[in-house]
């Protein structure tokens, strides 16, 4: 073959391919990007339980308000209190758009907190916001106790708190709670569930418990009406937010002592507030990241999603924006001095002396 | 609304009567049934969730007949699993491979299938009446039942190995220390220590039973019959017997029906003691008191496959209890039917006896009208059923390898469980190759960390003084006195073929040796 056809053949092949190696000028913010696709939602809780609901109550939506309407789906990856499906959100998945993590609400704090098995970076997960963010904690005794004052609560010795497990939200709210009340020589029993808590108090096994007020007056109203516990103290997160029938109850932080404390309740209010985040990888591209945190809005503001998303959870809706979430996130304390201190909380062994 | 409960009975009766409800319990009955028969992956807290967002939109009798009636049936027709293939079927269908298999494999597959839906029918009636006679009674039930109490019955629970163990008793203790063992594995909840956990995210819950039990008896089953069969030109067993044989056994041991469940009625009553118990705490009592149970157990004896599954359905009417009666679920499916129930506007518990009875009543009657359709169904696909015992093995191997597999990976989508199904199937091959006892292991496993969790309870909440509880103390002598009934056995029995797993094992034996 001689040069002239040789070159001739090279410029016909590089005017075919050429074309095809401009990167193509896809528009993510193109209606056509999800038409026709599947969006996962990579749910880091078991199929069934609370964390199951809440990302149910919000997947139709997301259909709904997403242009093009794709096809959602639900994809289970529980375990480590949600860091599996974290580092597979983290590490495993392309950052398209098409997985969108819905996490549980432990798996910023468990990163933050430097615990076992956490393999990214929480301040790298771009945020899209979360259906519910309030998050209070109330205190309450046996009212056959008689500690119908703060004053007899401290005086009482060895009360028996029950929890889930160590590290358990009901578990960690219940120490700091005790902790601020001053109450003496609490003992923190956990391995029930949260309705063998309830079992247990009824039939004297324990004392007290830390809870969702929502949560503890959906299963039991006669409990607050008549008079079957005595109430003593909320944990309000966010702070400014009020629990309607726990309104004379003293917000914890009138305990606060020092600056320390308020920051150590101010770095459990904001972990707290986190709620069951939605999550994308990082690298997502901007345009898609976008999309989604509009379709999100639209969501949050839909007339027919607070009705369906309170009938699915029993809960009612307290969302955030994906700026706010995010704000929410990088306002947590970081300082080592402060993390230390609710690593007590969190962890075994007694209480810090104030 | 104050109704007497015979108003409230003929009312929630009544409540049923409309087409909607009727094809909505059919429509249940369906999906329970497929639930049941499909490759594993599909359980009902997954048809549950994804029900859900259906049913509350739809009138709240119409969901319930939806709801209840799936649950209902896949229970009564997960036999066929443990019965055809050797795996186990849910959460409480394991026992029923260690006598359903091997009637399977000698032919008398209808009969046992026949068995198991009738069992499983009879216990589903019995556990649907004693939800009726529940009303007043469940509440001081619950509440007597405290961690204390809880750790005795465990303890009870665990005292069968000695009838599991067969006439290896070391072997049995080995194989269940392994298996309390390997329920420490994981983060301790009492005390947030890792324990074998390796800094691996995978083990920070520790290891699913659901795999380690497909494992151990599901693999060895398929490799058993390809280390056998696959290259020898050998028909398998004929089939024999029929459904009524099994249903004429069922009834004729009626009154082992109606103990079995009204222990899994009081295993579904009592919250924490969980359905994966059930049936071995059934199947060890029926080993002891069955007449000659010693020496026909674990051979095919059909009174090995009615104990649990009576017990096993019998559960359902005990989950009801709490779940309807307290406000308190005893499982992931409960718990969504807690939801749904909330989402209709009805308070599970006190108040909804109050105000809303003959909703109450409704959901009893679709429970033992699903009862009722389960057995029938499963009468129904038995025959077809049952042809799948005289499928060829070498395309029964490999269908099994795909059933356990499929099951494994259906647990948590995490593709290192299809590394430890395998690996666990391996343990079984050999443990059963050697005669450990393998149902000792899981029934370690099982009550291990439930032991864990009810003593820790009872000495944080209690010290000592929670052995001088008067239900305590008459547990912990009914506990003994069943284990000094099973070790007299046992010694009785020494001279002669001794026991039904020890036999089995010995005739495995004798057959590898060959």
């Amino acid at each position: 073959m001689n040069k002239g056809r040789l070159k001739l053949r090279m410029k016909i092949l590089l005017g075919v391919a050429a074309p095809l190696l401009i990167v193509p000028n896809v528009s993510y913010a193109n209606e056509d990007y999800y038409a026709g696709k599947t969006v996962t939602l990579v749910a880091t809780t078991a199929p069934g339980g609370t964390g199951d609901l809440r990302v149910r109550g919000v997947a139709p939506f997301l259909k709904k308000h997403l242009p093009g309407h794709p096809t959602v789906v639900i994809e289970y990856m529980s375990g480590g209190g949600g860091r599996k499906g974290a580092n597979h959100l983290y590490n495993n998945v392309r950052p398209d758009g098409l997985t969108i993590g819905a996490a549980s609400g432990g798996v910023v704090g468990l990163a933050i907190m430097g615990e076992t098995g956490v393999k990214y970076d929480p301040d790298k997960f771009i945020y899209l916001g979360t259906a519910h963010h309030i998050n209070h904690a109330v205190i309450y005794t046996r009212a056959d106790l008689g500690l119908d004052s703060l004053e007899k609560l401290r005086a009482k010795p060895g009360l028996r708190i029950g929890g889930q497990e160590i590290g358990h939200v009901s578990y960690t709210g219940g120490r700091l709670l005790a902790y601020f009340l001053d109450m003496k020589e609490p003992k923190f029993i956990v391995g029930y569930s949260s309705r063998e808590v309830d079992i247990a108090l009824m039939n004297k096994e324990l004392d007290a418990r830390a809870n969702s007020p929502t949560s503890a007056l959906r299963r039991n109203p006669e409990w607050l009406e008549k008079g079957i516990m005595n109430w003593h103290a909320i944990m309000a997160a966010p702070k400014d937010k009020k629990f309607p029938r726990l309104e004379h109850l003293p917000e914890i932080e009138t305990f606060a002592k020092n600056d320390q404390e308020k920051r150590l309740l101010k770095l459990w209010r904001n972990m707290r507030g986190v709620g069951s985040p939605y999550i994308l990888p990082p690298g997502t591209p901007k345009e898609i990241v976008q999309t989604l945190k509009t379709a999100m809005n639209k969501i949050f503001n839909d007339p027919e999603f607070a009705p369906y998303y309170e009938k699915i959870t029993a809960e009612e809706v307290s969302p955030l924006s994906a700026d706010e979430l995010t704000q929410l996130i990088h306002e947590i304390p970081r300082d080592a001095e402060t993390l230390a201190l609710l690593k007590q909380f969190a962890g075994t062994g007694t209480l810090p002396r104030r | 609304m104050d109704i007497s409960l015979i108003d409230a009975a003929v009312q929630g009766f009544f409540n049923l009567l409309h087409f909607k409800v009727l094809l909505a319990l059919v429509v249940g009955v369906s999906i329970g049934t497929f639930t049941a028969v499909a490759p594993q992956g599909l359980g009902m807290p997954l048809v549950y969730a994804m029900a859900l967002p259906v049913v509350i939109k739809w009138e709240p009798i119409t969901g319930i007949a939806l709801l209840i009636g799936a649950s209902s049936v896949s229970a009564i027709c997960a036999a066929y699993l443990p019965i055809l293939f050797g795996i186990p079927g849910g959460g409480g269908s394991q026992a029923t491979i260690l006598d359903g298999y091997p009637m399977g494999q000698r032919g008398e597959a209808r009969r046992a299938l026949g068995a198991s839906f009738m069992a499983g029918g009879m216990g589903a009636l019995i556990g649907t009446l004693t939800l009726i006679i529940a009303i007043p009674l469940a509440k001081p039930l619950i509440y007597l039942m405290g961690s204390p109490e809880l750790f005795v019955v465990v303890l009870w629970g665990l005292s069968m190995v000695a009838v599991l163990a067969g006439n290896r008793p070391l072997k049995g203790l080995i194989a269940a220390a392994f298996g309390l063992l390997l329920a420490t594995l994981g983060q301790q909840e009492q005390s947030g220590i890792m324990r074998y956990v390796f800094d691996e995210p995978y083990l920070l819950d520790g290891l699913s039973i659901s795999i380690i039990a497909l494992g151990i008896f599901g693999i060895p089953a398929a490799m058993d019959l390809a280390v056998k069969k696959v290259g020898v030109e050998q028909q398998p067993a004929p089939l024999t017997g029929s459904l009524f044989d099994g249903v004429k056994d069922t009834v004729r041991e009626w009154w082992l029906v109606v103990r079995c469940s009204f222990l899994g009625v009081w295993v579904g009553i009592v919250p924490g003691i969980g359905s994966s118990v059930v049936d071995w705490l059934a199947y060890g009592h029926a080993a002891q008191s069955a007449r000659g149970g010693s020496s026909t157990f674990g051979k095919g004896d059909v009174r090995g496959v009615i104990a649990p599954e009576s017990a096993n359905d019998s559960k359902d009417g005990g989950d009801l209890i709490t779940t309807l009666l307290m406000g308190f679920p005893q499982g992931v499916s409960t718990a969504l039917f807690i939801v749904a129930l909330l989402a209709w506007g009805y308070l599970p518990g006190p108040e909804m006896i109050k105000r809303n009875p003959d909703v109450i009543y409704s959901v009893i009657w679709v429970q033992g009208i699903s009862g009722i359709l389960g057995t029938l169904v499963g009468f129904a696909l038995s025959n077809q059923l049952a042809k799948l015992a005289q499928v060829r093995y070498s395309i029964m191997v490999p269908v099994i390898f795909v059933f356990v597999l499929m099951g494994a990976f259906a647990v948590t989508r995490d593709t290192a469980d299809l590394i430890t199904v395998v690996v666990f199937g391996a343990f079984g091959y050999f443990m059963r190759r050697f005669g450990f006892p393998r149902p000792a292991m899981i029934l370690g496993l099982v009550l291990g960390s439930l032991m864990e969790r009810y003593l820790y309870r009872s000495m944080m909440s209690y010290g000592f003084t929670w052995l001088s509880r008067p239900a305590v103390i008459v547990l912990l002598i009914l506990a003994t006195t069943s284990f000094i009934f099973a070790i007299r056995g046992k010694i009785r029995s020494a001279a002669h073929v001794t026991s039904a797993v020890g036999a089995a094992m010995r005739k495995e034996d004798a057959q590898d040796d060959s």
